[in-house]
């Protein structure tokens, strides 16, 4: 387990440190208006977002908004969800320097981040068949059958998210507790960690 | 009123109990609380923004308003339950807590102006319904609710 993934990972551990030693990083941690600023927008945000997504992908399940062409609704919340997510992305990365030792080295975030770069696939995935029917289902209250996956997985995959977000807070698999080999090669925990 | 004793009977009660002793089950809690908030803000955004002109125009407000609230009552049920059930494990904390109350107020807010304001008056046509009232009514409805998300937030950080 050691091999070109254990150099992977000392080089994240590496780069995190770097970027924990930089003025503004330190700062920013030590800010507890700032810091606490910034991750409530990062938590409230979740409302545009991911509360978008969710009546995007309802209305393909056909769960909701029925009545309205799938692909209006899609078009229209696209927008407000990117505003969201742009804000989540840019507090996201503010919250990763402000802790980033810790941060590379959690197992929940390195999960969340997976997840994430699945979610984001799924999405292009669905945005394709969509553009691909578009106009032979529209206005049908459910989607075809691939469709109805595509959202079931996005709403799955967004609950992942979610909670492997919430989990990083909780120290269980941090790298100065005593762990396994598996759970350490996977958090990223580096020989003789000094952070 | 005294509220203390219900707040230590909350922590020590079979909840109270669970969410203090499996983390990972509090933790959970806790995920369902933000996803239920995030579907719960994705209901009021689209039915606010709507009202004010900036989303999906060409679809009567009446229509939006209707099928957000059904997902709207989901979503905040499922908050109270989890928001009841991460509350109990550290009840007696809560209760020393601001900006637990801070949330406690704006939720109760929150909620009567929904069901008491915002609800009745979106059940008739809304083109009999003065636009400015209409328009107030939505931005009064968006800050509420980030209000409560916010005095939320910050629970974990007083």
């Amino acid at each position: 387990m050691n091999g070109g993934l254990g150099v992977l990972n000392d080089w994240v551990y590496q780069f995190a440190v770097w970027l924990d030693g930089t003025e503004w990083s330190g700062a920013l941690h030590e800010s507890y208006y700032m810091y606490n600023w910034i991750e409530s927008t990062h938590v409230v945000t979740l409302m545009l977002s991911l509360g978008m997504l969710f009546l995007i992908d309802l209305r393909l399940l056909g769960l909701t908004l029925t009545k309205v062409p799938a692909s209006t609704l899609a078009a229209r919340l696209n927008i407000p969800m990117w505003i969201g997510f742009s804000v989540m992305i840019i507090t996201g990365l503010l919250l990763f320097y402000a802790v980033p030792v810790r941060t590379a080295t959690s197992i929940w975030f390195r999960i969340k981040f997976v997840l994430l770069f699945v979610a984001a696939v799924n999405a292009w995935m669905l945005h394709r068949r969509m553009t691909a029917s578009a106009g032979t289902w529209d206005n049908d209250p459910v989607a075809p059958r691939n469709i109805r996956i595509g959202a079931g997985l996005s709403l799955a995959l967004w609950a992942g998210i979610v909670t492997t977000g919430r989990l990083i807070a909780y120290d269980w698999y941090d790298c100065y507790r005593e762990q396994g080999e598996f759970i350490q090669f996977v958090a990223g925990c580096v020989a003789n960690q000094a952070h | 009123m005294e509220l203390l004793p219900f707040f230590e009977w909350m922590e020590s009660s079979v909840l109270g109990t669970i969410g203090k002793t499996y983390g990972g089950v509090y933790a959970i809690g806790q995920s369902i609380h933000l996803f239920a908030l995030a579907m719960l803000g994705g209901t009021v955004l689209v039915t606010d923004l709507r009202l004010l002109g900036v989303l999906l125009k060409s679809t009567p407000s009446e229509v939006v308003a209707e099928e957000a609230h059904k997902w709207f009552k989901v979503a905040l049920v499922a908050m109270l339950a989890s928001g009841t059930f991460m509350a109990a494990a550290v009840a007696v904390r809560m209760y020393r807590n601001d900006f637990f109350w801070a949330k406690m107020l704006a939720l109760a807010v929150g909620i009567l102006f929904v069901f008491m304001i915002k609800r009745p008056l979106l059940r008739g046509p809304h083109a009999e319904i003065n636009p400015l009232a209409l328009k107030s009514m939505a931005i009064a409805s968006i800050m509420v609710w980030f209000t409560v998300a916010a005095t939320g937030r910050w629970i974990g950080f007083s």
